[in-house]
């Protein structure tokens, strides 16, 4: 089947139109969510070096993790994350039946409206990320390379997310299981700390979730920390997920539309 | 709606049709099942533990058919099954059990065929962006049906014309009154030129312009379009004025389907008497000599029951009947007072809608 790239072309303005409606909300989300996590960081880095006399965590010292910090800022903002309380608020209210009865796929759809903001934001941070690069003397192709690292995060995480908010077709109420996967997102992904931190013997546990493609890898990639045999292995991975996430979806929304009530009206 | 002003290639563009008839439903029954909470705190633990379920058949097998260009009129009172049926017609739920059919197709597989050639309009749910403004969710609208720039163009222009919205294309939806809210809500579902579309009750909240312009406005499309619609509506002001047929449904069951106009007979009538005795409906059937049925004694209307205990008792019967039942009336009771009421199509329904509730 042909791909109809004119509504998903559509969507993505669309999509960006309505994130940017509100320009001072649009700002403080993206300022808010962004600088608050590296609050925290900083905080804690300087509390361990400057006030506990520490010289290095790790393997890293004051300098590196303060690098990290910087770095990931770059990332955090890519990876979503709410657009599955949206699936599951239309599932639950019965909003999902305008998406329907539209001739496109409503999983599709709500990705690529919520990702537009996103990808606006990948531009933005593509040339703050130059700017720390420059500073850092960080590659700007490290950093490119991690930009599109952390925009297959986001599909993944979206695809995990929209799984998930499936659980409404039977649940009708999932909200505190999202709520549970964003937790673990922020923690798992390197968003609050570099995963390196964790102790060795729990290095599976994040290991074995897609979490760290969205956070730790491409701030890793952008540092220039990981060559290419790991930049190959991890892409691997990644598109190891995406393929286990559209069976998931396909699987996931397959079975729940049947159970589907289309509530109100 | 003036007809020489709809453009061509708008006709033009609409989808070959299938043979009628267009919809076709048969014995469609279809079963919701919930959890229930019983009351209180004891409740909510119930609800914790042991939860139980109940069973609720919204529909109880109906069969119909719909010929292509219809202009249905889908009416029941609240919970008789009429949304549910809209959307299993529109594809979003499918039924327990029987079959339907629209356009040919099976409308619960949603293929793109079919997608492309119905439009749902709910008149309590919104379908565009809140955030933004009414062109902005069109022109997503447009790349979504496929729809050539020129034809949407010419449809836009035709439809924000037709309802008087023009003006208010680049405002934020959630800035609109709801009857320009509504409004836009029927351009965006009808840019894609539907030639089935259900509306469920989409003059809800409107004003009586409003109302009015909508209501002209479909009878146009569906005219000029020979477009098939359904719609869902309280207000029997839209029925009687659009509808050359009804389907009405009653507890999930189909009641009636047929011509409005035979629904409120013009010979037939209501004889409204208020009497100072209390005879009982049996002892008025044997009196008048009619049957029992058409006989009803309100005791619920209380504005209209006097404080001596006189109740209102309403017989229909043919106008001709009139005489000889007041002759009768006036030899053994004594009359307080009475009145003719016509059969207007609400008080029909209205008068079916207690009788079986």
């Amino acid at each position: 089947m042909k791909l109809n790239l004119k509504w998903r072309w559509a969507a993505l303005k669309n999509g960006f139109q309505d994130a940017t409606a509100y320009r001072l909300e649009f700002l403080f989300e993206v300022l808010g969510s962004a600088l608050v996590p590296a609050a925290i960081q900083w905080v804690i880095w300087y509390a361990l070096f400057e006030i506990g006399g520490a010289k290095e965590v790790a393997g890293m010292n004051y300098a590196d993790l303060l690098q990290y910090t910087w770095i990931s800022l770059l990332f955090t903002q890519i990876r979503g994350g709410d657009h599955d309380f949206e699936l599951q608020e239309m599932i639950r209210s019965g909003a999902l039946s305008t998406y329907l009865l539209r001739p496109c796929s409503v999983v599709e759809f709500v990705w690529i409206r919520g990702v537009a903001p996103k990808l606006f934001l990948a531009g933005i941070g593509l040339v703050g990320g130059c700017v720390i690069g420059w500073i850092y003397g960080l590659s700007p192709l490290h950093i490119l390379l991690g930009m599109g690292f952390a925009l297959l995060g986001n599909i993944i995480h979206y695809q995990l997310s929209a799984a998930l908010a499936s659980i409404a077709f039977w649940w009708e109420e999932g909200y505190s299981l999202l709520m549970v996967k964003n937790m673990l997102v922020s923690l798992l992904s390197g968003e609050l700390l570099p995963l390196t931190l964790f102790p060795q013997e729990w290095k599976w546990v994040w290991e074995s979730t897609p979490f760290y493609l969205f956070v730790f890898a491409p701030t890793q990639i952008a540092q220039g920390k990981w060559g290419p045999s790991e930049i190959l292995f991890h892409l691997g991975v990644a598109a190891g997920w995406l393929l286990f996430g559209w069976v998931l979806i396909r699987l996931t929304w397959g079975f729940g539309i049947k159970r589907y009530q289309s509530l109100g009206g | 709606m003036n007809e020489s002003k709809t453009p061509a290639s708008m006709i033009q563009a609409a989808p070959t049709l299938q043979a009628s008839p267009v919809i076709q439903v048969r014995q469609v029954r279809r079963t919701f099942t919930s959890t229930k909470k019983e009351e209180g705190i004891k409740g909510s633990f119930k609800l914790l533990l042991n939860p139980t379920r109940q069973e609720h058949e919204a529909l109880k097998g109906v069969d119909f058919e719909i010929e292509e260009g219809a202009f249905i009129g889908l009416i029941g009172a609240n919970g008789a099954g009429k949304t549910t049926l809209l959307k299993i017609l529109s594809g979003l739920i499918p039924p327990t059990s029987g079959e339907a059919r629209v356009l040919g197709m099976n409308p619960f597989k949603r293929s793109l065929k079919f997608r492309h050639t119905i439009s749902l309009v709910m008149g309590q749910k919104a379908q565009l962006w809140w955030d933004l403004p009414a062109i902005d969710a069109f022109d997503l609208l447009k790349a979504i049906y496929n729809i050539p720039e020129k034809i949407y163009r010419e449809r836009l222009d035709h439809l924000a014309e037709l309802l008087d919205v023009k003006r208010l294309l680049n405002t934020q939806i959630r800035r609109l009154s709801l009857g320009e809210r509504m409004k836009m809500e029927l351009i965006g579902a009808l840019l894609h030129w539907p030639k089935v579309i259900f509306l469920d009750e989409p003059t809800i909240g409107l004003d009586v312009l409003a109302a009015h312009k909508l209501r002209e406005f479909l009878r146009e499309f569906n005219r000029k379009e020979k477009a098939t619609i359904i719609l869902t509506s309280h207000n029997m002001d839209d029925i009687e004025r659009l509808c050359s047929r009804v389907l009405i449904l009653k507890q999930g069951e189909l009641v009636f389907d047929g011509d409005p106009k035979k629904l409120a007979q013009s010979n037939e009538c209501r004889l409204r008497i208020r009497l100072v005795e209390t005879p009982s409906i049996e002892e008025l059937a044997a009196h008048f000599q009619v049957d029992p049925k058409t006989i009803e004694i309100s005791s619920h209307d209380e504005e209209e029951e006097s404080e001596s205990g006189q109740k209102l008792i309403h017989i229909t019967l043919q106008r001709q009947q009139i005489p000889s039942i007041l002759q009768a009336t006036l030899g053994r009771y004594t009359l307080v007072d009475m009145a003719i009421e016509e059969q207007s199509l609400e008080k029909v329904i209205q008068r079916l809608y207690e009788t079986e509730s």
